[in-house]
């Protein structure tokens, strides 16, 4: 027999009112997570789809790549070392369509690599944000200091940079659109350990990401919403099951005289929680999925099975600690007391 | 038959400095299958023998023997491993568990007292005993329905269910009136009868002697 799911048959108020504020909780945490993972991707999809591997700068540019120019020759020096090092620069800059509108986009120009598009001179290869906004293949588009034409080649699925859309542009379009005879970055994909080069600083996938400085901002900010929710989630479940068990504490001591373990009453309380957590969480995981399909078409919002899959057993890891924390004082109740008390 | 035997059993309360002497050295017999009524002035020290007794707080000294074990030296597993198996308790208050309805409350003295038997023998036993207390009718009922009396009903029936050796009521019909306690003290001494169940209760109503075999007089946490 439960008597865990008795309880809540009989006080479905009670839980009830517990289960939607973890359904609400959870709910706000899966968005906000979402969202988070969704401004990453707009932020720096371009360096997030590439594999784990070393980011290299020069190390006078102080952890800005914006500043660093590696110099041909250290180029050719790594590259003689790793076959399959990519050199590489992102600059954002605006491109202006045929009726002169103009558009921020993030210009990418590497050398050959199968990570990055390969661009014929003249051409460009953009994300497909544009293509939704109304640019079409063919499409001659301008890069005014230049008054340079670019032939839109084809799009590419979720390549953007800083919250622009990537433009792919041939190296050597690029060498004469900024004047720069030398690339900003190299990339050595599944380098397993880090190689240390004399002018040049590494850093991992993550390292790098974090010092595009928005970047680091928003996810900072939006992953200690996250935390919070899930401490503030985290509390609730101890201050609710501590409420409850203070109530309890006259029929915790008559079941322990009777003979009910200590155990039992734990594993009854941990049932109770499992059922609340699980139920909620279902159904905020169907919310978000649901507001996934609702959303605005140009939120960015990502929510991975994995993440709430993650996000979903954090929830019940910290519930059972909430819940445990707060049954501690039934280990000390002792059945004398609640008879002495009287009635319950 | 001997079945409980407390001997030379002592138990000091320390209040910070205050030491109080509650029971100052208590020998005690109960035999099997009959009713032994403790009963004294307030606070000479009745209840807290019988739950020195039913193993709900330690001594400070003595023995009491039951089933070839002494208790005073049990483990506090060992003991919760009696109280379930082979003890019974009665309150002055039912206590019982306000979520259950009344035969859920017997259900789960059985899984309590890991009591092994097919699902309709349980239901079987429960609604035998139900109709012993005379409250078939009302199996589903909540406790927040019940009367006193039905409580206190529900509260014996529990208490014998898994069919204890030992019964241990602390004043079971304080809470009641006359009329109702009579019926109480009636039934439980039909049902331990029935069952062979040894009694140890506290009253300090006359009236309930006449339903119990011995009568114990305690004064100052001794027996005279
Ligand atoms: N947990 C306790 N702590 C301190 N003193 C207690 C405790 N329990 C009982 N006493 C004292 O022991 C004495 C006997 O109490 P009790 O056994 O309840 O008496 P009775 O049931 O005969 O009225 C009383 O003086 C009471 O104050
Ligand atoms: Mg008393």
């Amino acid at each position: 027999m439960s008597i865990a799911w008795k309880e809540i048959k009989k006080n479905k108020m009670k839980f009830f009112i517990l289960g939607s504020i973890i359904f609400l909780v959870s709910l706000l945490t899966f968005i906000i997570s979402g969202l988070a993972n969704g401004l990453s991707q707009d932020n720096a999809a371009l360096i997030k789809d590439l594999p784990n591997g070393q980011f290299y700068i020069n190390r006078d540019a102080e952890e800005n790549y914006n500043l660093s120019r590696i110099d041909n020759s250290v180029q050719e020096q790594v590259i003689s070392k790793q076959k399959d090092t990519v050199a590489f620069s992102i600059q954002m800059g605006f491109l202006n369509d045929e009726s002169d509108k103009q558009r921020s986009v993030a210009f990418v120009a590497s050398t050959d690599s199968k990570l990055f598009e390969s661009v014929a001179p003249g051409e460009i290869v953009l994300d497909r944000s544009l293509e939704k906004e109304g640019i079409d293949v063919g499409d001659t588009l301008a890069y005014k200091p230049f008054d340079k034409p670019l032939v839109v080649k084809r799009f590419v699925d979720h390549k953007k940079f800083s919250h622009a859309p990537v433009a792919y542009v041939n190296i050597e379009d690029y060498k004469k659109m900024y004047r720069s005879e030398e690339m900003q970055l190299l990339f050595i994909p599944r380098a397993d350990e880090t190689q240390n080069f004399k002018e040049l600083q590494s850093f991992s996938n993550n390292d790098f990401l974090n010092t595009i400085p928005s970047y680091s901002a928003e996810q900072m900010s939006l992953n200690m919403i996250v935390w919070f929710l899930i401490v503030i989630s985290g509390m609730l479940f101890a201050i609710f099951f501590y409420m409850m068990n203070v109530q309890k504490i006259g029929l915790y001591g008559i079941l322990k005289a009777i003979g009910v373990k200590t155990s039992d009453l734990f594993k009854m309380m941990w049932t109770q929680m499992l059922y609340i957590t699980s139920l909620s969480l279902a159904l905020s995981i169907g919310c978000s999925q649901l507001f996934k399909k609702i959303a605005p078409e140009d939120m960015p919002y990502l929510l991975t099975n994995e993440t709430t899959l993650l996000l979903s057993i954090v929830f019940i890891v910290i519930g059972f600690i909430g819940a445990t924390l707060s049954g501690l004082q039934m280990k000390k109740v002792e059945p004398l007391h609640a008879i002495q008390q009287g009635e319950v | 038959m001997d079945i409980f035997t407390i001997g030379e059993l002592r138990k000091t309360f320390s209040n910070g400095e205050v030491k109080e002497e509650v029971l100052k050295g208590v020998n005690l017999t109960l035999k099997k299958g009959e009713i032994t009524a403790l009963v004294g002035s307030s606070g000479s020290g009745k209840s807290t023998l019988l739950t020195i007794a039913a193993g709900l707080q330690p001594a400070s000294d003595g023995k009491i023997l039951f089933d070839g074990h002494n208790l005073t030296s049990m483990t506090s597993e060992e003991m919760r491993s009696i109280r379930a198996k082979k003890f019974g308790f009665v309150f002055q208050f039912a206590h019982l568990v306000p979520f259950l309805t009344v035969e859920e409350q017997l259900d789960l003295m059985l899984d309590v007292s890991e009591v092994k038997m097919p699902k309709e023998n349980r239901q079987q036993e429960i609604h035998y005993l139900l109709e012993r207390v005379g409250l078939s009718h009302r199996k589903q009922a909540y406790p927040a329905s019940l009367s006193g009396g039905e409580k206190q009903r529900v509260a014996i029936a529990r208490a014998i269910i898994h069919k204890p050796q030992v019964l241990f009521a602390d004043e079971p019909t304080a809470s009641l009136d006359s009329k109702r306690s009579k019926e109480i003290m009636s039934l439980l001494r039909d049902l331990t009868k029935t069952l062979n169940i040894t009694t140890l209760m506290v009253t300090h109503d006359e009236e309930m002697l006449s339903y119990v075999d011995h009568v114990v007089k305690m004064s100052d946490g001794l027996v005279v």
